[in-house]
């Protein structure tokens, strides 16, 4: 009931005009990032990271994560209407979006994909507002060696489950780290691993790697596969629209299943993209009309997409609770809750009850807000993509380099941001995971400092992570993510006959 | 055209000269256990040999098990077409400041490379560049850089 309360207080914040405004704009600028390849949430919301900093920290986060829901509803639009996607994550609803929109019912399509969307997002921010602060009050007994057995299992979580090659997302996971590393250590004070750049100093921030990695990267995927837009008519007809609102309850089994995915995935930070491919491969071998999938089942749209938003909502679950990002665009948000000098984690419950519950009230209001606008919209931005690519894609370069300056007016952070382009075109190619290394970078001092932490306490013995029972599970869990999936595959290629 | 082969090897070898450096760069910081803990090189070293033996693994596993072609030849060449006057225009910023080097890129590219009318590239050009100036240098007040030529013109 507590949480009724404060939820009810967070809403008092949220309902002014002030921050309507901002949650529109963002969401609207969230549709547009998620529409254009090449621009992604995590970049959008590093663009943006710069002029929040005047910002009080809840009108920031109200602004942030507008973006995030405009950007995972963006995203959907061209995947049904065009068949490019425009995030990663909603690759999964292209495969029955297009097909559907290709028939003609493109309204149906983008209905049923909205009206799950939103069921998914709901069923997060419940799960939020129930679990959150109840896990943070858990997380304040934890020690330094309890948050590295957290961070143990969060990373094991990314090479046992994340669906990528195991070795390449370690790799991932790793530089992520050394990145994290580069510059003033926070415990000993000393400088490493500049390589004698004296302007790595201050370290390499995260928003670099991230306008690199997802916006440089994805440009020039989305160049080298040339995507042509095969527009089909984006009219919104809205008596149809209604109708196939009220006839989504049908599928309330994969709702619910979806929905469900979508959370582990959110949580273990799995990230939305896993959680929406995942979803649509359970569904396609579950479900009792499997032999339309890829054909225009609606029932194709309704699992990704619930998992998407699900998981992109339940992301920040972790963020707020324990201060680990369950996803790329949550490790940037993160990013800034630091740079707004707050402390992410549970202390956040009790230091900062408006901010924490201001933003758990405005992703219910938030979602609302990007579903009215994402339907009311969807011809404007679906008009968008109708500029020839070869235009749009200097001027999303220009917008990249611009970001990438501005975070701290250097010249060093363009250079590096064109690395990390390189960087992130390689990675993509060849299936390595992106989001790991994000993480990393953004919460690898902080692995790093809990670890040397806890060998301080115990004086060096690494008995400490088996100390107590919370401690020791953890641990446990962590290795078993790391080592029960190569483990079942071994045993499955022992097992099958030949 | 490149094969996965090429491409896997050329990614982990990056990876793994990156891990090179930063196991060699660690030592520069003491490594192991001293009275004030864990000594700062010590993290650093332990990553950056991960990286080298995941790049390794990778390197011998992509060669043994890559396939096919990853990237065909026009699509290379149109993401070359990308990349290399990108790479001009970011080294020319130091030189002419961002705000004259966005314009010239943006009218190279779209009318030499994209074959659009000089008019209209032209018009994208200043107009894109304006909106950049207004916005940053006007409503946000910050400062993009301006370059040698900036400088020499006293901006």
């Amino acid at each position: 009931m507590e949480n009724f309360d404060l939820l009810l207080h967070g809403f008092t914040i949220v309902l002014s005009v002030n921050h309507i405004a901002l949650m529109v704009g963002g969401v609207l600028l969230g549709i547009l990032v998620g529409v254009l390849p090449g621009l992604g949430a995590p970049n959008g919301v590093s663009l943006l990271l710069p002029i929040t900093f005047g910002m009080a920290p809840v009108s920031a986060i109200i602004l942030l994560s507008s973006i995030y829901w405009g950007a995972l509803f963006g995203g959907s639009v061209t995947s049904i209407l065009f068949n490019i996607p425009g995030e990663p994550s909603s690759v999964a609803t292209t495969f029955d979006g297009y097909p559907m929109a290709r028939e003609g019912r493109a309204t149906e399509a983008l209905a049923t994909a909205f009206g799950s969307a939103a069921f998914g997002a709901l069923v997060g921010v419940v799960l939020i507002t129930c679990l959150a602060s109840w896990i943070a009050h858990a997380a304040l007994e934890f020690g330094p060696a309890e948050y590295f057995a957290v961070y143990f299992l969060a990373f094991s979580s990314f090479i046992g489950v994340g669906g990528t090659p195991p070795m390449k997302t370690v790799v991932s996971l790793a530089i992520g780290f050394a990145i994290a590393a580069i510059g003033m250590d926070t415990i000993s004070g000393s400088v490493r691993l500049t390589m004698g750049v004296d302007e790595l100093v201050k370290g390499v921030s995260f928003v670099v790697a991230v306008m690199g990695l997802f916006g440089i990267g994805e440009l020039l995927i989305a160049v080298e596969e040339e995507l042509h837009a095969k527009p089909v008519a984006s009219r919104i007809d809205w008596r149809t629209l209604f109708r196939t609102l009220a006839g989504l309850p049908k599928h309330w089994v994969a709702l619910l299943r979806s929905a469900a995915i979508g959370c582990w995935m959110g949580i273990t930070p799995g990230g939305p993209t896993a959680a929406s491919f995942m979803s649509y491969g359970i569904a396609k071998r579950v479900s009792p009309r499997r032999a339309n999938f890829g054909k225009g089942e609606p029932e194709g749209i309704v699992a990704p997409e619930t998992a998407d938003h699900a998981a992109g909502t339940s992301a920040l679950l972790p963020m707020l609770s324990l201060g680990i990002p369950g996803s790329a665009t949550a490790a940037v948000m993160m990013g800034g809750l630091m740079i707004w000098g707050l402390n992410p984690g549970p202390a956040l419950f009790i230091e900062q009850k408006d901010f924490v519950w201001g933003l758990i009230a405005s992703m219910y209001l938030g979602n609302i807000v990007a579903v009215i606008l994402v339907l009311l919209t969807v011809p404007i931005f679906a008009s968008l993509m109708r500029l020839p690519f070869f235009i749009l894609a200097p001027l999303i370069f220009i917008v990249c380099v611009v970001g990438a300056y501005s975070v701290s007016n250097s010249y060093l952070d363009v250079v590096l941001m064109m690395g990390f382009g390189v960087l992130g075109y390689l990675f993509k190619k060849l299936d390595y995971p992106l989001a790991p290394l994000v993480l990393a970078i953004v919460i690898g001092d902080k692995a790093e400092d809990a670890f040397r932490q806890s060998m301080l306490m115990s004086e060096g013995s690494l008995g400490i992570f088996v100390g107590n029972k919370l401690v020791t599970t953890l641990v446990v869990a962590g290795f078993a993510l790391l080592l029960l999936p190569p483990l079942l595959r071994t045993i499955g290629v022992l097992r099958r006959p030949r | 055209m490149i094969s996965r082969r090429a491409l896997e090897a050329l990614t982990a070898g990056l990876t793994g000269a990156f891990g090179v450096a930063v196991v060699v760069s660690s030592f520069d910081n003491g490594i192991g256990w001293s009275t004030a803990g864990v000594e700062s090189g010590t993290f650093p070293l332990i990553v950056g040999s991960i990286v080298l033996a995941g790049s390794l693994y990778n390197l011998v596993r992509g060669w043994l098990r890559g396939t096919g072609i990853v990237v065909e030849r026009a699509g290379f060449r149109r993401t070359l077409a990308l990349l290399l006057p990108a790479v001009v225009f970011v080294a020319a910023i130091p030189l002419t400041g961002l705000y004259v080097a966005s314009a010239v890129y943006l009218f190279c590219t779209l009318h030499l490379q994209s074959r659009l009318s000089t008019v209209r590239a032209l018009a994208i050009a200043l107009v894109a560049t304006g909106a950049l100036y207004l916005v940053f240098e006007r409503a946000f007040q910050v400062s993009l850089p301006h370059g040698l030529l900036g400088a020499w013109l006293d901006l």
